[in-house]
């Protein structure tokens, strides 16, 4: 039988509110203003992830800029089987040589999608490359990589909610909750 | 012109081959047990323990331990970790715990595979006790081995010593045994000076690069 999935019920821990997300991101908002006054900024989103955190984010900056969106596959997704590789799912829309990126992440754990990412982003020719993520987790950390901006450092726990997701659910949430333990779990 | 890809190596462990596999999708170069890190030795020098890491990514200069083991039966592996940070100070590594390795499973949704992947069920060569290493690197230091091959007959297996020996960039060859002296296997510090910092005979490593 299907377990059905009760959003908030599923939450062990609320480990961010809604308000400690809006006003951390409020300040990232004043602090990026600040760095990059005169700049032509993009902001780059990965998906599907950091798209609240960057709808939220760019509200806060109080400066001209463009935002596009990328995605890229992730291990054990469906993309896996057929290549074995990473792959650009969706690229960027318009070019960003000479421009001032800003990539934009929801969270950081192994750091190994990000690599791969400032990798590629690198090639583009863009004037600068620097990297904001909501939540950063270093525990597993591979790839060490200079992250400039950093809302929250969380501790090794598992979690979902304001973009993040498990099983493509609970990205809705407002807030970003530790998934309990029982619903991904395989039952005995 | 194409090349031939590389041939997996004979991974100890299906965790191994699970990293190797994420480490292969995000285009991170890695090669497997490449060093071999000598960190106890007998009073006459020889080799007594060692330590090889998993992996090492050349890119990253950083080495990856992973051990699905139960926590509490990793002490003996963090023993040699702390050992081996202690010697080698400038070495990069990492280590990826039972509970590390499942929540990296779980991050990538292939968290069924854990079990498969852990612990004993996991592992393609039974694990071998500390005494049984201690015993046979003590063996292979009295002369036992034939050159750096480090055979000793179809009942036992190669030595860290040994191995050490047949390939790694980082190690020690030990004195000659002389008379006397403590027992083998009291840890001691190194000799001042390394006698062969050397390559491995055949002088590789064995480097494998995503397909492309």
């Amino acid at each position: 039988m299907t377990r059905s999935i009760d959003l908030e019920a599923d939450i062990g821990e609320v480990l961010l509110s809604e308000e400690a997300i809006a006003a951390r991101t409020a300040e990232l908002g004043r602090q990026i203003t600040a760095d990059y006054a005169g700049s032509n900024l993009t902001l780059v989103s990965v998906l599907k992830g950091s798209l609240p955190f960057m709808a939220d984010l760019m509200r806060d900056i109080a400066l001209p800029l463009r935002i596009d969106l990328m995605e890229v596959s992730s291990y054990g997704g469906t993309a896996t089987e057929s290549s074995g590789l990473v792959r650009i799912i969706k690229d960027l829309s318009a070019s960003i040589a000479g421009e001032d990126v800003l990539l934009v992440e929801d969270i950081i754990d192994t750091g190994l999608t990000l690599n791969y990412l400032v990798r590629y982003l690198r090639g583009k020719n863009p004037a600068s490359l620097r990297i904001c993520t909501l939540l950063d987790k270093p525990a597993r950390r591979l790839v060490e990589i200079p992250v400039d901006y950093v809302g929250f450092e969380i501790p090794d726990q598992f979690v979902v909610g304001y973009g993040l997701d498990y099983g493509e659910r609970y990205r809705n949430l407002r807030f970003v909750g530790v998934l309990r333990p029982e619903v991904y779990t395989p039952p005995e | 012109m194409t090349t031939a890809p590389e041939p997996r190596p004979a991974f100890a462990h299906a965790s191994e081959a699970e990293l190797a596999r994420i480490l292969d999708f995000y285009q991170v170069r890695w090669t497997y047990e490449p060093d071999t890190f000598p960190i106890a030795w007998s009073m006459s020098g020889d080799v007594v323990e060692s330590f090889s890491p998993d992996f090492y990514l050349p890119d990253l200069d950083l080495y990856v331990e992973l051990t699905t083991l139960k926590q509490k039966l990793v002490r003996k592996k963090n023993r040699k970790l702390r050992r081996l940070r202690e010697l080698y100070p400038e070495v990069r590594i990492k280590l990826f715990y039972a509970r590390d390795f499942r929540m990296l499973l779980l991050k990538f949704g292939r968290l069924a595979l854990a079990d498969d992947l852990s612990g004993t069920i996991g592992q393609a060569t039974p694990p071998r006790s500390a005494d049984r290493i201690v015993v046979e690197a003590a063996a292979a230091a009295a002369g036992h081995l034939a050159g750096d091959r480090g055979t000793a007959g179809s009942d036992t297996v190669p030595s860290p010593a040994a191995r050490g020996r047949r390939r790694g960039r980082r190690r020690r060859r030990g004195v000659p045994d002389e008379a006397g002296g403590l027992p083998v296997g009291t840890s001691v510090e190194p000799p001042a000076t390394p006698l062969s910092t050397g390559r491995a005979p055949d002088g590789r490593t064995r480097d494998h690069r995503p397909v492309s």
